[in-house]
């Protein structure tokens, strides 16, 4: 019924267009399969739950340029002002920053002989006091959080515990508890106290992203640079800055704050980059589809202009509306399937370009797939309007001219 | 008759406005999108140092213990640093880190700015060639003998003095006095090639002080510090005397003798340091276990230039081409349309080269005015990335080479979709034309 071999041998005589349409869809399946690829990866990786309260943590830098303070005491009294301060619903020191792109990393073995010691996965080193927990929104699922008594403030000290993220507990003990395992880092030991459900670090793209620990060193009098995280309402959050800056100040003025950002903005910011590729080609993908069928129009109209007479003495002979349509339909779904297949196959080898040269990911066969009915239906709009007026012309106008 | 083509072409152009609109619609999209991240491209693969590129080098070590790292870290240690700094034979070097101190001067109504430091000795500025507007760098003892002494940017000099010579001024850095011995010019090399570690494209620190007060002021690290075994850094000491790698260290090699005789003195260093226990992965000969990067490694190495972006690059121009195939279906289906047209002109006597030239020149102008176009739409893109994605003004700025490289894309674009159309309607017998007329 849909008359194939008839279009086939007129697509046959005239090569050169059906050929330019052909090519132009092969590219267009190759780059849409591949730039919609790396759309959704950059997507999914967007989002990721954090396991932060992330629109309720402001952060900021301070740096006390005064050799005269004493760092540890000004830590501990700064900490203090700032929970203290209205609408705020706790405040921590913290050695870095969630999702920030710096940080500490580090990793413990299970031995204190180094020969046979099982090293754990590298992971998300955060130093910080009892009330950092609580600052992050994080959730524990098993275990306590130190108490205020078993604050370290030296990297040095005795007595460290720790809490690690579930997928760190994972990856290392399997199904087994991790709680009261004992870790080392050199002859220190560190004792597991808890299990945090989601505990994000601060490089997006590193393949341990979930794994973090925190371990109980309040480490904010180490240096006369430090980080503080505050944890207050989302409503609260635009008045704290100036409220922060005055109380800080009017302790000790011999100092500079600065950086404050909500880690929502902090992660917007380290995640700019993915947001950007998600964005432009995104952008390429909708003006590629829009060329194609603009210039599928095009070259349709202009067809069906030359086709007129033809058209009209297929109607004279009995052909009906719905037979011209079918017929530019099925035209133009032949060039789009084999332009789909070859499109798909070059995609495929396109997409292993990328993948040896740039590490990426091998693109599934469903992105070809999707991007040749995408197009399909695409071609399908660009061909129906000039379609439809071709089953207009009257069949009087085959006999007209000639 | 250029000028006739052309007239002859821009009225061929507005009688049929919507298929003209198309095609330049579509040259003008794939001509932006391709110089947008061409852009981008080139100004992130810039290479600051130019000529200088193969002299100035800088020094990584194979000092991990086994199974560290599968490449050669961009920095080295303290311990390594100091032993490049003593050795003799090498003319200009310089060992280099980050730091942060706070900025004061005599007149306390000035407010006190936290500022990155470039911690570094006198040679760093000769290598990178750091332009001078008062004073110099500091002597060639300060690098032995610490001394407190700064260089600082005329941009914190204007706040500070006025923008007056201020060499032999006193600031205070975290409350120390610190003598001014020089002040540089705007400098503010794109992309930050002497540190792309943290930010390729972050500005130039405004302050330099002395790398030998390291040991005495014990600054903080404001860059990467990376370790491969477990070293507990309780004091200062401990991370001067430890294996982790923080510093980077660069010298100038002018030829390539000096460049084998920096090879075979780091050959020589490695298997002295292997002897006394350090150096512990010996998987590699030592002279493999030293390298020397030229500029154009090093930034490389470093990549300075994100994957996203050759990715989006190579995808640009795969667009630019469809947007090519696609003009020319549309300039052949407009050409065939005139056909009859031409069958008359070269009955008339036109030859098939007037003819193809006459359509070359139409194609052409469909190409310029696309180019034009496209130019706009890449600015337009530009600034929307500056803007939107926090992106910096010195990769979103036009690139002066885009003004000659547009066109040259546009017309060169146009002309490889018009060939083809152009010679197949050149070709066109007048005798079928005529006939059906």
């Amino acid at each position: 019924m849909l008359h194939i071999k008839p279009i086939l041998s007129s697509l046959m005589r005239s090569k050169s267009a059906p050929i330019l349409l052909l090519l132009q869809i092969i590219l267009s399946v190759a780059i849409v399969a591949n730039a919609s690829f790396i759309i959704n990866e950059r997507l999914s990786l967007m989002q990721r739950e954090s396991g932060y309260a992330e629109d309720q943590i402001l952060t900021f830098s301070v740096y006390n340029f005064d050799p005269a303070i004493d760092n540890i005491k000004q830590n501990e009294v700064d900490q203090l002002i700032l929970r203290a301060l209205p609408n705020v619903i706790d405040a921590s020191y913290s050695n870095m920053l969630p999702l920030s792109g710096s940080g500490w990393m580090d990793r413990w073995v299970d031995s204190p002989n180094e020969d046979t010691a099982k090293s754990t996965p590298g992971f998300a080193f955060y130093l910080g006091n009892e009330h950092l927990l609580n600052v992050m929104g994080a959730k524990l699922i098993a275990g306590r959080n130190f108490s205020a008594d078993e604050i370290n403030t030296n990297l040095g000290d005795s007595g460290m515990l720790a809490l690690v993220s579930q997928p760190l507990a994972k990856a290392f003990w399997g199904d087994e508890s991790p709680l009261g395992k004992t870790m080392y880092q050199g002859d220190q030991t560190v004792t597991v106290v808890g299990v945090v459900d989601k505990l994000q670090g601060a490089w997006i793209d590193h393949e341990n992203f979930e794994y973090s620990v925190i371990q109980n060193i309040d480490f904010g009098g180490s240096s006369s640079n430090k980080t503080y995280m505050v944890r207050a309402l989302p409503e609260h959050i635009p008045a704290l800055e100036e409220a922060i800056r005055k109380a800080l100040n009017a302790e000790n003025p011999n100092r500079v704050l600065d950086n404050f950002q909500t880690l929502t903005e902090l992660k917007s910011l380290t995640y700019s980059n993915h947001r950007l590729m998600a964005t432009v080609l995104s952008i390429m993908v909708v003006l590629l589809l829009l060329i194609t069928a603009l210039g599928l129009t095009g070259m349709v109209m202009f067809n069906i202009q030359r086709r007129t007479k033809q058209i009209g003495t297929r109607r004279a002979l009995g052909a009906n509306k719905r037979d011209i349509i079918q017929y530019f339909m099925v035209e133009n779904y032949l060039i789009c399937i084999v332009g789909g297949v070859i499109g798909g196959m070059l995609a495929l080898v396109l997409g292993q370009q990328l993948m040896s040269l740039y590490s990426l990911p091998m693109v599934p066969m469903i992105y070809p797939i999707i991007s040749v009915i995408g197009l399909l239906i695409v071609t399908t709009l660009a061909v129906i309007v000039p379609a439809a007026k071709a089953a207009n012309i009257s069949p009087a106008m085959a006999t007209r001219s000639v | 008759m250029f000028f006739y083509y052309c007239d002859l072409a821009w009225r061929s152009i507005r009688k049929t406005p919507m298929l003209s609109m198309l095609m330049v619609l579509a040259i003008s999209i794939g001509i932006g999108i391709t110089i947008t991240t061409l852009n981008v491209y080139k100004t992130m693969s810039y290479n600051p140092a130019g000529d200088r590129s193969e002299v100035i080098n800088s020094v990584q070590l194979w000092s991990q213990g086994l199974d560290t790292w599968d490449d050669f870290i961009s920095n080295i240690t303290y311990m390594d640093a100091m032993n490049l700094r003593n050795n003799t034979e090498l003319g200009l070097k310089a060992a280099t880190y980050r730091t942060g101190l706070a900025m004061q001067s005599d007149n306390l109504k000035i407010e006190p700015v936290l500022q990155g430091v470039r911690v570094t000795d006198r040679d760093f500025f000769r290598i990178f060639s750091v332009p001078f507007v008062y004073g110099s760098y500091w002597d060639a003892s300060v690098d032995l003998r610490p001394a407190y002494q700064v260089v600082i940017s005329q941009k914190l000099n204007l706040r500070f003095f006025e923008g007056k010579n201020s060499v032999g001024k006193t600031v205070f850095l975290d409350r120390k006095p610190y003598q001014i011995v020089g002040v540089i010019d705007d400098w503010n090399p794109q992309p930050k090639y002497y540190d792309p570690l943290n930010g390729a494209f972050n500005d130039a620190e405004e302050i330099f002080i002395p790398f030998s007060l390291t040991g005495q002021e014990e600054f903080d690290v404001w860059g990467n510090t990376s370790g491969w075994k477990f070293e507990p850094m309780l004091t200062y000491n401990d991370r001067l005397t430890s294996e982790k790698v923080w510093i980077q260290f660069w010298t100038e090699l002018n030829s390539e003798d000096e460049k084998q005789s920096l090879q075979g003195w780091l050959t020589r260093y490695v298997e002295q340091q292997r002897t006394i226990g350090r150096f512990t992965d010996t998987a590699k000969i030592p002279a493999e276990a030293v390298q020397i990067s030229d500029i154009d490694k090093w930034l490389e190495d470093n990549d300075v230039v994100p994957k996203d972006n050759k990715i989006l690059v190579g995808l640009s121009l795969l667009f630019l081409s469809v947007c090519l195939v696609n003009i020319l279906g549309l300039l052949l289906t407009k050409f065939l349309k005139r056909a009859p047209e031409v069958g008359v002109r070269r009955a008339i006597g036109a030859s098939r080269e007037q003819i193809f030239s006459q359509y070359m020149v139409e194609v052409g102008m469909i190409g310029f005015i696309g180019g034009v176009v496209g130019l706009l739409w890449a600015w337009g893109s530009l600034t929307a990335l500056h803007s939107y994605f926090a992106m910096e003004q010195s990769v979103t700025g036009l690139d002066a080479s885009m003004w000659i490289i547009t066109p040259l894309i546009a017309i060169s674009t146009a002309v490889l979709a018009g060939v083809y159309p152009a010679w197949v309607v050149c070709r066109t017998k007048p005798s079928v034309y005529l006939k059906a007329q």
